[in-house]
């Protein structure tokens, strides 16, 4: 009996002690970050302008409306660039790096480790600066650069162009690739050293290791960058593009689905037809990350 | 050709005299606020006889009865951009104003991106009292539409100045009817697009600046075949530029300079960008675009870098407004002489079309202090503000003021001239709705790098505001 | 012997490479740094890698922090990072211990709605936000920015702890229990110190992502006098169409860097190993 009573007020006391670390950050959590994600999904679903009393539901018109959006299309396309661009270049140079610091024995590699790391710890829109400058037409150092070996002062519109979108690729890479390395770096160091002297006993080259050990072992970690680097492209390409081409380039060249959703909403006061581009945002990526978990995977057993 | 209003000959007037002042004053000394003014004139203002006095919240007392004078008191928040007119004048207006109501807390919310900065805030409900609306992404006409600004009509007709003269009579351009029959925002600075060039170099070069279209390509053939600069550079970030100082007068020129049109742009009236009036002027940038005289760097340019480029003599010509002396004034060359035309895009010897820009300033429908707002309207609606405007502004305002011993700059002077020229008319200002001046910017950016026709650029205007009209009437 | 290559055109292309992008990483730093020391004259008639003219104007980095009210910005970015890490930190160890050591019903649906978190783009969730701050009264304030970056740091921060707590030795809590200590004591006293290197490397992190966040802090805060670094910046990009001052502009950017820099050399080590924790297993 006392036991019992004992064991019922220690259990009271721990479930007590569960709820008060738990709950007050699940409110939180709740109120300021899941809440206003339903709530988006919900406000796609009207015609509403934030000010203003009228609050019309209509179903899907926003969703039809879209159908009928020149800009949106380009938006998406742009997005799917940089995905794809970032993709391709982060995997290719950090394989190659990550493998560079780790398999081929070069001189300081703990220096270029922390060198090629260092551009991720920049706000976005410190690279977006930077490089818009390197960008400038006259002043900026990329045609600066051209114009020595030119007749002509060279002072292309890097960013004016129909397909800056590609532009905005190498401060995306140069910014973000640090990352990538160092998880790769990080899964060929847990790779057992053992694997590389057998293969290496089987006569296996350097790139017949990489092939055959290097890249099965890690493709954990390429799958996590390449999902990483989807979501946080879908969700954050808006920042680069802003600050890099403000409104979206040259007629919307660089116009991606995030800064789009942001001029609607907080530029023209269009906060339903916003909502509806980011739940746009939202199944797109679900799709893409689905879709891309599903490919690599039969690519790894593949490989292994 | 009826264009030619009343108030328009009121300000060439204005602008006449600038002229003829300064053409013979020359460097006139900067006189000290209500100084000299009192010196020059029996016919101004009958306050200023009294001795001139350096500090201006002094003279108001005697100006306005003080028992008129509301007690103003608590917050009272002030927008206003800063772009090429700077903010010298608005620093020093409301200076002068917070002096003369000590109990008013007064805020600056001020800066070249300040129209971004609080949009947000109008949409919240909770905007300064006070906006002067201009620059990149401000737009009367939407802020009306959004509901954002007071209906001050009322007020309006019956307001009266700090010197006691009706604020309507002041100025130079009416108060435009964004909804028929009222007042939401009144025109406080008188700008122009144009055309600009550098004398200098033209003179130089023995090129004359061009009269029409045919005598702008001519001149632009020979500054291509003289190489070394591009013909034509513009502010390809914000192609409002070009739409304001090319495409909307020769709209008008080839619309027989009847600035109808314009009137019917914005209405959005179907069919109206398929006009043929339109399709000429959007003909005329194919044109040049496909002579190869727009520079290659433009799409990228906002509008300091390109205006920089052209005063480096980068290109020939650019399209801006008569503030660009103002606003580059530390990065002009030596021996830069400004020169413009209204427009460039009539027919071979047609008139000129020029292509006013005025900035309005409102009270916000949802004002905590409108009492504030309207004081401070009634404050900066006096000649004596119109002075230092130009003064500070250099540039002209929209309040009728005898501006003789100001410094006029030479671009000012040169408006006067053309403003006050019967070879020039005067056409209504295009205002449309925000998100189709973002469609009309695009299509205009892509039809002078050549990726869309004349006819795609209408096809887009027009599903635009099929789209504002249907929003319109639901 | 297994490693390193052999064929000389290979080991030179690697080693190019290398220095190529390091090169690439680092010359910029080094240029912001010259052109921060520039006038408008030099950035429109040098080159952009001429070296500054003598006088060095540093007269640029005093009108960036007083004119351009950097000064100001760098408190609001310190007050608001430091607050924020402060919270994330302290919420995320208190949920993550749980998690990792309290067997209960739903814990696998709390920690998965966290993981969610990190999955999906939260972008649609920026207008709901603005409102429901605005309706609070939370926009245009530090607090409620600290409020938004602490709730947006506890995913991840738990997400790491758990995997953190859970690599603790259990006998010093049980021991800790038997001795009558309560559950508090036991966390505060004996949990939380033993978790410190983990607390620290997210703490990093979480200092590091709210002193660049750059989304909340532009729609959530609309009063020039509350900017933190990120929007001041953008906001300076954006004033350079009226006024072209390059020279400030790189200083600004330097302002910005110069935390995080210092921030990275004292802790490089923890910063690539915080950030890879939650990715890679073991």
């Amino acid at each position: 009996m006392k036991g019992n009573d004992f064991a019922g007020k220690s259990r009271m006391k721990r479930n007590l002690f569960i709820a008060s670390f738990i709950v007050p950050t699940l409110a939180l959590y709740a109120v300021f970050a899941v809440y206003p994600m339903f709530k988006g999904i919900y406000l796609s679903l009207f015609d509403w302008s934030g000010g203003s009393e009228s609050y019309n539901f209509i179903g899907l018109g926003n969703f039809k409306e879209m159908l009928h959006d020149d800009v949106l299309p380009k938006a998406i396309r742009n997005d799917y660039i940089l995905v794809a661009g970032k993709v391709i270049g982060f995997m290719i140079l950090s394989l190659f790096f990550a493998v560079a610091l780790t398999r081929l024995n070069v001189k300081g590699s703990g220096f270029y480790r922390t060198v090629f790391f260092f551009p991720n710890v920049l706000s976005v829109v410190v690279v977006g600066v930077l490089w818009r400058y390197v960008y400038n037409p006259n002043v900026g150092f990329l045609n600066s650069f051209i114009s020595l070996f030119t007749k002509q002062p060279f002072d292309y519109a890097w960013l004016g162009g129909k397909w800056s979108i590609f532009a905005l690729l190498p401060p995306s890479i140069w910014a973000g690739i640090g990352f990538s390395v160092i998880l790769l770096v990080a899964g060929i160091m847990s790779v057992p050293e053992s694997l590389y002297e057998s293969a290496h006993l089987d006569g296996a080259t350097q790139w017949q290791q990489f092939w055959k050990v290097t890249l099965p072992l890690v493709w954990e970690q390429v799958q996590t960058s390449v999902i990483w680097i989807v979501v946080t492209t879908l969700n954050g390409s808006f920042v680069i593009v802003t600050i890099m081409t403000f409104e979206g380039g040259a007629d919307n060249a660089t116009q991606v689905m995030g800064s789009y959703l942001y001029f609607n909403a907080f530029k023209y006061g269009k906060f339903s037809y916003g909502s509806a581009i980011g739940v746009l945002i939202l199944v797109l990526s679900l799709i893409t990350t689905v879709a891309l978990q599903r490919l690599m995977k039969r690519d790894a057993i593949e490989l292994s | 050709m009826a264009r030619v209003s009343r108030t328009w000959m009121t300000w060439s007037m204005v602008l006449f005299v600038i002229f003829a002042l300064a053409g013979c004053g020359g460097g006139a000394d900067k006189p000290a606020a209500g100084g000299t003014p009192a010196k020059q004139g029996d016919a101004s203002k009958p306050a200023d006889a009294k001795p001139a006095d350096s500090k201006p919240a002094d003279t108001k007392p005697a100006d306005a009865k003080p028992a008129e004078e509301p007690k103003l008191s608590g917050d009272f928040e002030i927008q206003y951009f800063v772009g090429g007119y700077g903010d010298t004048w608005w620093k020093q207006v409301i200076s002068e104003f917070q002096k003369l109501h000590p109990d008013l807390k007064i805020k600056e919310s001020a800066g070249p991106k300040i129209n971004d900065q609080m949009k947000p805030r109008w949409i919240q409900g909770n905007p300064p009292d006070f906006v002067y609306i201009d620059g990149a992404g401000s737009n009367t006409r939407q802020m009306v539409i959004d509901d954002q600004l007071m209906d001050i009509t009322d007020w309006l007709k019956g307001a009266k100045n700090v010197d006691g003269k009706p604020i309507l009579d002041l100025l130079i351009a009416k108060p435009e009817e964004y909804q028929a029959g009222k007042y939401h925002a009144v025109p406080l600075v008188f700008g122009s697009w144009g055309t600009f060039y550098d004398k200098a170099l033209f003179a130089k070069n023995g090129w004359d600046a061009p009269k029409d279209w045919d005598s702008f390509l001519a001149v632009g053939d020979k500054i291509k075949a003289a190489g070394g600069m591009s013909v034509y550079i513009h502010t390809g970030v914000y192609p409002y530029y070009i739409n304001g100082a090319l495409l909307d007068p020769a709209t008008v020129a080839f619309n027989n300079y009847d600035g109808s049109i314009i009137k019917r742009i914005n209405a959005l009236e179907k069919g109206v960008f398929k006009s043929e009036p339109v399709m000429k002027a959007l003909g005329e940038i194919v044109q040049m675009r496909d002579k190869g005289f727009i520079d290659k760097a433009s799409p990228a340019l906002n509008h300091t870098d390109s205006q920089s480029q052209w005063l480096q003599h980068k290109a020939a010509f650019i399209p801006t407004g008569i503030w660009v002396e103002g606003e580059m004034a530390k990065d002009i060359p030596q021996g830069f002489e400004f020169g413009f035309v209204p427009s460039i895009g009539q027919p071979s010897g047609g008139k000129f079309v020029a292509n006013p820009y005025t900035s309005t300033v409102a009270v916000a429908k949802k004002a905590k202090n409108p009492a504030a707002a309207k004081a401070f309207l009634q404050y900066i609606f006096t000649e004596k503000q119109a002075k230092q405007w130009a003064e500070m502004s250099k540039a002209p305002s929209n309040i009728k003021a005898d501006l003789a011993g100001t410094k006029a700059t030479a671009l000012t002077i040169e408006a006067a001239k053309y403003y006050s020229s019967p070879n020039t008319v005067v056409a209504p200002e295009v205002t449309i709705p925000e998100d189709l001046v973002k469609v009309r910017n695009d299509a205009t950016l892509a039809l002078t790098k050549g990726e869309i026709t004349p006819e795609q650029w209408a096809d887009r205007m027009e599903t635009a505001a099929d789209k504002a009209r249907a929003k319109v009437n639901k | 012997m297994m490693r390193g290559v052999k064929n000389p055109f290979w080991r030179l292309f690697v080693n190019v490479s290398l220095v190529g992008w390091a090169i690439c990483v680092i010359y910029p730093l080094v240029w912001t740094v010259l052109d921060s020391l520039k006038d408008n004259q030099q950035f429109l008639l040098g080159k952009p890698w001429d070296a500054p003219k003598l006088p060095l104007l540093w007269s640029n980095f005093s009108s960036v922090w007083m004119k351009y009210h950097f000064g100001s910005y760098f408190v609001n970015s310190f007050v608001v990072t430091a607050a924020s890490t402060v919270l994330a930190v302290l919420l995320s160890a208190m949920t993550a211990y749980i998690i990792a050591r309290f067997a209960f019903a739903g814990r696998g649906l709390l920690y998965y709605s966290y993981l969610m978190y990190l999955m999906i783009p939260t972008f649609l969730g920026i207008i709901p936000l603005f409102f429901l701050l605005n309706d609070f009264h939370l926009t245009n304030s530090l607090l409620g920015l600290v409020i938004v970056y602490t709730v947006a740091a506890v995913p991840f921060n738990v997400f790491v702890l758990v995997g953190f707590f859970r690599t603790l030795p259990g006998e010093l809590q049980e021991a800790a229990a038997i001795d009558g200590a309560s559950h508090y004591a036991v966390f505060f006293r004996v949990m939380l110190p033993l978790a410190r290197p983990g607390l620290i490397s997210v703490a990093i992190v979480t200092v590091l992502n709210i002193w660049n966040e750059y989304i909340f802090a532009l729609v959530l805060v609309n009063d020039p006098a509350k900017y933190t670094i990120p929007v001041a910046v953008a906001v300076m990009q954006g004033e350079m169409q009226y006024r072209t001052e390059w020279g400030p502009l790189f200083a600004a950017l330097l302002v910005s860097m110069g935390p995080v820099l210092v921030f990275y050399t004292l802790f490089q080590k923890r910063i690539t190993g915080g950030l890879t924790a939650g990715a890679v297993k073991g």
